[in-house]
């Protein structure tokens, strides 16, 4: 079986091989045989790969210590779930899961894109024939999970203790679905340029794509935030760290990108820049791919250190951004321009979007960047931490968020902003408001908190401002509101609630940074702590044992004035294997906040260093993101995206409809 | 045998992936990528209309988009009437489908043929753990019997067998756990004792240090004159420089032993030792050679011992006379599990001595200590 995944692997490589070469050469020579080529062969190396992912699987869960990756990964002992995981816990088989979720895609595209014209399918195939190659080569060269041992031991290294999480069961795939999809926007401005031309289908197949990789996009950065916040013992929600900025990047070009398209599909204008963001978001992918991958970055997450993979991915790095910018400035000008539109007016407002967004994501990159440049030159490891990040990104994002609402609200060509800033002063007024209640409650903290906080509610209100205006509330009787509430497209939908859960994130974001409560004191049983408007009482420190490590349990009592509201556990945990110590925070939920406890040394007097948090609204930051990615999931079932095929051969409207999703 | 058949079947089906749309009778017709296009825009217009009556936009906007659709509309009847599309290369296509098709198994079986280790099958833990006991590597026994310990830690028996496998096996933190473990559950006896004493004395790196020097004492007491427990004894005393002690224990022990005790030979070579303090120095491995060994893996370590074995071994040739050097070959031989080669040695060593049968005797005895066969009084 592990060999039969090792063959399975290198075939899909050749197939990888094939899949760019024939179908490139069949679109040039507009061969119909040869550009059919693509779909089998695109099908059938998903197939390889995921045969090849199986056995790998398959060894790490009956702790098959002939292959070199499952020994240094594994043990026999860990819970069959970790084992499963396990399996993309490490370098090699994290590299799997990456192409075999981009032969997925490959795959998808093969499957859902008979009705695309035949040159534009062949060469979007051909590329991403091209992208899955170089990884799969990256994979035999110089990472091949598939090594072997002579003379196997019988029992595993086991798995770094921190990644032994659900979180990590989760986080990778989802990120990844989030990175390689975006494999494919690249892959059809790349076949667009070869092209020369971008037909109307073009913008209808790439906007779902671009939803499709975003919202995965969304989720991985979302799950990846939180499980640092309850896992590495000390609440930080985001670090500015630089596997976080990898991430985060292709989230603001994709971002910006998903706008683009819109704006392509709906009225062909923004050809120039929707290529350009599906270039630099797909580059932004596989930078982060570089950076987390290739361990230029000492953190959590880097577990590969060998120099040589670093090489040979800043060659693939190279060679496609390189490759594709150089296609874009030589093809650009032949990409005839669409349709002309005011300053003002939607698609104004886009273009002033993605100026923003892709500003935002250049002073991310620089400050990732910047600090590995510093030490490459002259050795000195600096690090660029949020100081950076607020004076730059944040005066940067705040007006880009103030000018939300009036996106959806203008029309498209030419607008009339007075007009819409009239039907928006509801919505204001409700912002002002907001943030005259923030301002009272929080007893004149400050003045930022709450104006911070009236720009999320602004953001929501806008929200629904939108959804109201568009369904005629107010304006007519009630039923027929309703009625025409009931039949507004899904994307619309997707719009306000996408906007809306920016806004909650934002509150969440304003609330902790705001309003958090920390203290910091070494208790003895029987102590109580003041938090905020509560209480802890720390009861006592208990020993437990655990399957395969030992911890000491704090056990806190949250109080209300008298009141008990519960028990809060938090421990000090050692795994014993590798006598690895990690904190476990206690967390507690009330609302939407959450109590936070963690452990720090115990002194020789019986005492121990107790560090509590109150996080007021923390938990709207990733249900926030949830709600955009349930608008990014609304909008992608919208049925208008259906790529519409000629006539005569016109399916039935089910395997249309089939096709869309 | 399956492998070779599934991945002969993979290949197949990859081939054919490639070879399947060559085959096709009938090219699927491929519409004019601009015909799409118009597809797209009809689409566009219907969605102008459901939202104008629904009242999304206003009419005014909905005439000016119309307007806009159309005007595409008939640019792209424009193109599509200039466009009459280039004609397909039939030679091309059959010398590409036939490169693609063989490119797949030949690129294919080379590469898997340079990177993979066809030969190797699945080692599931579980399989290779139940696997019949008889073919078996001690590695594999060691790891099935620890598994039975972690379940039944109070099984004194166990420890007892699992012991000196560890100590053979050069894990000697183990051996000393086991043996441990052994006189908790199943009460000391002098042999236990001496284990748990040469134990220590292993992880110590051959000193006897005071916690091994009271086990050896306990297995006196249980048992005065126990050959191993003694024999350390007076080792320690040697170690200590009180080489008269040391010689005196020797040589009582000596004296205690029966004729065909498998430790006359090393006691007699531990008595010559102390009692000739300046024996010439023994060639053996540098100090340099050592720390290399440990910078080894296990294999070049195994190469390094193999290389100075075969240097002794034709040292020896050379010069025949050395009785340290065949006493140190044999022994290595018997270490190295080549006994044939032991016995092959003790045969050269009997005819170059055959003129010394003192020496020859000494070589003899230190062979049977070895559990040499011929010699073998066991």
């Amino acid at each position: 079986m592990v060999e039969t995944g090792h063959f399975a692997l290198v075939l899909a490589f050749v197939l990888a091989l094939v899949q760019f070469a024939v179908p490139l050469a069949g679109a040039r020579l507009r061969d119909e045989r040869m550009m059919a080529v693509a779909e089998p062969v695109a099908i059938t190396g998903f197939a390889l790969t995921a045969l090849s992912f199986a056995a790998l699987v398959m060894a790490y869960v009956q702790s098959d210590f002939s292959v070199l990756n499952v020994y240094e990964n594994s043990h026999s002992g860990k819970p069959l779930i970790f084992k499963i995981t396990g399996t993309w816990g490490n370098h090699e088989g994290s590299m799997l899961l990456w192409v075999l979720i981009l032969t997925f895609f490959g795959a998808l595209v093969a499957f859902f894109g008979r009705n695309l014209p035949a040159t534009l399918r062949a060469n979007v195939l051909a590329v991403q024939g091209l992208v899955g190659a170089a990884f799969l080569l990256f994979l035999l060269a110089t990472s091949n999970p598939f090594t072997r041992i002579p003379n196997p031991p019988l029992e595993g290294r086991d798995l770094n203790p921190i990644l032994q999480d659900i979180g990590l069961a989760v986080h990778p795939p989802l990120l990844y679905l989030g990175y390689v999809g975006f494999s494919i926007c690249f892959s059809f401005a790349a076949a667009a340029l070869i092209e020369g031309r971008i037909d109307a289908a073009w913008a209808r197949w790439v906007r779902p794509w671009t939803l499709a990789a975003w919202l995965f996009l969304t989720g991985g950065i979302a799950m990846g935030s939180y499980w640092a916040y309850y896992e590495l013992g000390w609440g930080g929600f985001w670090f500015w760290d630089p596997v976080e900025n990898a991430s985060f990047l292709p989230w603001l070009t994709g971002t910006a990108l998903l706008h683009s398209a819109i704006v392509m599909e709906k009225r062909s204008a923004l050809k120039i820049w929707t290529i350009l963001l599906s270039i630099l978001t797909f580059s932004m992918s596989l930078l982060g791919t570089f950076l987390v991958r290739s361990g230029v970055l000492t953190s959590v997450h880097a577990f590969a250190t060998d120099p040589t993979r670093g090489v040979f991915i800043l060659a693939i790095l190279v060679m496609f951004i390189g490759g594709s910018l150089a296609l874009f400035a030589w093809r650009a000008q032949a990409l005839t321009p669409g349709g002309l539109f005011q300053p003002v007016s939607r698609e104004g407002a886009l273009v002033l979007n993605n100026l923003f967004l892709t500003t935002a994501a250049a002073t991310v990159l620089i400050g990732t960047l910047y600090p590995l440049l510093v030490e490459a030159l002259t050795g000195d490891k600096i690090s660029v931490g949020a100081p950076f990040f607020n004076m730059t990104f944040v005066p940067l994002v705040l007006p880009l968020l103030a000018i939300v609402p009036f996106g959806p609200l203008l029309a498209w060509k030419r607008a009339d902003l007075a007009g819409v800033s009239q039907r928006l002063m509801a919505a204001f007024g409700g912002a002002l408001l907001v943030t005259a209640a923030a301002f009272v409650v929080s007893d004149a903290a400050s003045v930022f908190s709450a104006l911070g906080v009236g720009l999320a509610a602004w953001l929501v209100l806008g929200a629904a401002t939108d959804i109201a205006l568009k369904a005629g509330i107010g304006k007519v009787r009630a039923g027929i509101a309703l009625k025409r509430l009931a039949g507004l497209p899904l994307s619309a939908f997707g719009t306000a609630l996408a906007h809306a859960g920016l806004g909650l994130t934002v509150l969440g974001i304003v609330a902790v940074t705001s309003f958090q409560v920390e203290r910091f004191e070494t208790m003895r049983p029987g102590d109580t702590l003041d938090i905020g408007a509560y209480s802890l009482r720390f009861e006592a420190l208990r020993p437990f044992q655990g399957p395969n490590y030992t911890e000491d349990r704090g056990h806190f009592t949250w109080l209300d004035g008298d009141r008990e509201l519960g028990e809060i556990v938090s421990a000090k945990r050692v795994y014993t294997a590798r006598q690895f110590p990690t904190t476990e925070a206690g967390i507690a939920t009330r609302g939407l906040s959450q109590m936070y406890v963690s452990l720090g040394d115990a002194d020789s007097e019986g005492g121990i260093v107790v560090r509590a948090w109150w996080w007021p609204l923390v938990t709207l930051i990733w249900i926030g993101g949830l709600v955009m990615m349930a608008g990014g999931a609304v909008s992608l079932f919208d049925r208008r995206l259906r790529v519409g095929a000629p006539s005569r051969r016109a399916r039935p409207p089910k395997a249309a409809e089939a096709a869309a999703g | 045998m399956t492998f070779w058949i599934i991945a002969a079947l993979l290949t197949l089906a990859a081939s054919l992936a490639v070879l399947w749309p060559f085959l096709r009778t009938r090219a699927g017709r491929s519409d004019h990528p601009l015909a799409h296009d118009i597809e797209v825009y009809r689409d566009q217009l219907a969605e102008v209309e459901r939202d104008a009556a629904r009242g999304l936009i206003g009419s005014q906007e909905a005439v000016e988009a119309r307007a806009e659709i159309g005007r595409r509309i008939l640019r792209l009847d424009q193109a599509l009437a200039d466009d009459h599309g280039r004609a397909a290369m039939p030679t091309g296509r059959r010398w590409a489908a036939t490169a693609a098709v063989l490119v797949v198994p030949v690129a294919g079986w080379a590469l898997y043929m340079g990177l993979g280790s066809p030969t190797f099958g699945d080692q599931p833990l579980q399989a290779r753990l139940e696997r019949d006991v008889a073919s078996s590597s001690i590695e594999e026994l060691v790891a099935r019997a620890e598994r039975h310990l972690a379940e039944n830690p109070e099984d004194g028996r166990g420890w007892e067998v699992l012991a000196p496998i560890y100590m053979r096996m050069g894990r000697y933190n183990e051996a000393e756990t086991a043996f441990r473990n052994v006189i908790r559950l199943s009460g000391a006896t002098a042999d236990r004792e001496a284990g748990h004493g040469e134990a220590i004395m292993a992880v110590a790196e051959g000193l006897v240090t005071e916690d091994a020097r009271a086990a050896f004492e306990r297995a006196v007491e249980l048992q005065p004159g126990h050959p191993k427990a003694s024999f350390y004894l007076a080792t320690a005393e040697a170690q200590e420089g009180r080489r008269d002690e040391a010689a005196e224990r020797f040589a009582a022990l000596l004296a205690g032993l029966p004729v065909d005790s498998p430790w006359r030979g090393a006691v007699e070579q531990a008595l010559g030792d102390v009692r000739g303090a300046d024996a010439p120095d023994q060639p053996g491995p540098s100090a340099a050679d050592i720390e290399a060994a440990e910078a080894m893996s296990p294999e070049e370590r195994g190469e390094m011992i193999e290389a100075m074995v075969a240097r002794l071994d034709d040292r020896l040739r050379d010069n025949p006379s050395d009785t340290e050097g065949w006493k140190r070959l044999v022994r290595s031989y018997i270490m190295l599990n080549r006994r044939d080669d032991a016995l092959a040695a003790l045969g050269r060593a009997t005819t170059a001595l055959e003129g010394e049968p003192e020496r020859l005797r000494e070589v003899r005895e230190f062979a049977a200590s070895l559990g040499l066969e011929g010699t073998e009084t066991r």
